[in-house]
């Protein structure tokens, strides 16, 4: 019993204070891929609720053998794909992707699946794990 | 005349100058939009690529019916997809509106490498019946692409993970086979719904 409150304590200070973890996702889009092709597209808005800058350099999945940062930009009418080295996320702040926009590409799904992973890194610090549902693009 | 016959005659005056504006401002005829409608619309230039089934596509093939065609690529996960919808809902909203001449939708590849005849076909028709895909050969796109000021460029990456940056524009070709019109980026179903009627009308 008292091993038990020991390890209950340890789990709280763990998490500190606040029980939210440091990153959340809302509005979570990940959408199914193409007739005849492997890549995805995933689109949230991530919120940083630490009182930290937050950097995510690295996303992961069991389900894709890539999952990259990317940024869609319009300039003199000319779109461009870029990957992007990290998303810096402000104490407090939300950065949105979206169509159009930054979002994340996914490549090679692991079979077909109707729910996948994402694991969102600030250096090797697991920040977020999010599981969503796949969605028809023409929803 | 007295003063308060030209107080009257003042507000008489200005009623009527509002009235003159208002008529001019509200009776104009509805213009397009959003879309840039060339002064003179322009033949398209001489190519020959082919679409999903095969078939040559030529300057011909975009003739007796109107056109939106939209330049990009099947693995772009992101904008084009996003456009394709818009054009495909834009295309359903002028069905359901009655509009005659539907114009019909056409993805033109600019990454002619991975996009073969038979994934252009599984991509345009995820976006409804009757759309077009183009691709062949670069130097016959070429043709086309720089013809309509269109730009694109593959960039440097991994064997299959390569993106090609390009020309967001859609164009508007007219039943006669011209470039008529173009839409820039971004885009939006309304803007399709409101100035294509217009356009054609125009015609």
């Amino acid at each position: 019993m008292r091993y038990c409150f020991f390890c209950a304590t340890l789990f709280l200070a763990a998490c500190g204070t606040e029980s939210r973890p440091p990153l959340a996702a809302d509005d979570v889009v990940v959408t199914a891929p193409m007739p005849g092709l492997k890549m995805s597209a995933a689109y949230m808005s991530l919120t940083n609720h630490s009182d930290q800058t937050m950097r995510v350099s690295r996303v992961t999945s069991p389900h894709y053998e890539s999952v990259e940062l990317h940024e869609t930009t319009m300039e003199n009418g000319v779109a461009r794909m870029r990957a992007l080295p990290e998303l810096k996320i402000s104490a407090g702040a939300t950065v949105t992707l979206q169509r159009g926009a930054k979002h994340l590409m996914l490549s090679r799904p692991s079979g077909v699946r109707e729910t996948v992973t994402l694991q969102f890194f600030d250096g090797d610090d697991l920040v977020l794990a999010v599981d969503a549902t796949l969605e028809p693009r023409n929803n | 005349m007295g003063p308060k016959n030209f107080i009257v005659a003042i507000v008489l005056a200005i009623a009527l100058a509002t009235g003159i504006f208002a008529a001019v401002r509200f009776n104009t005829p509805a213009a397009p939009s959003s879309a840039f409608v060339l002064p003179a619309p322009t033949p398209l230039p001489e190519f020959s690529l082919i679409d999903q089934f095969g078939n040559a596509v030529t300057a011909d093939t975009f003739k007796n019916h109107w056109s939106l065609v939209f330049f990009g690529f099947t693995h772009c996960p992101d904008i084009c997809p996003a456009t394709l919808q818009i054009l495909a809902a834009a295309r359903g909203e002028l069905e359901a509106a009655g509009q005659v001449l539907l114009p019909r939708i056409v993805l033109v590849s600019v990454d002619p490498e991975r996009d073969k005849p038979e994934l252009m076909g599984k991509y345009v028709d995820y976006f409804g019946d009757d759309n077009l895909g183009v691709t062949g050969s670069l130097t016959e796109l070429r043709k086309l692409t720089s013809g309509l000021g269109i730009y694109f460029e593959k960039q440097v990456g991994d064997a299959n993970d390569y993106s090609v940056d390009h020309s967001a524009a859609v164009l508007l070709i007219n039943p006669d086979g011209q470039f008529h019109a173009l839409f820039s980026a971004p885009h939006s179903t309304e803007n399709y719904v409101h100035d294509i009627p217009l356009i054609a009308a125009d015609h």
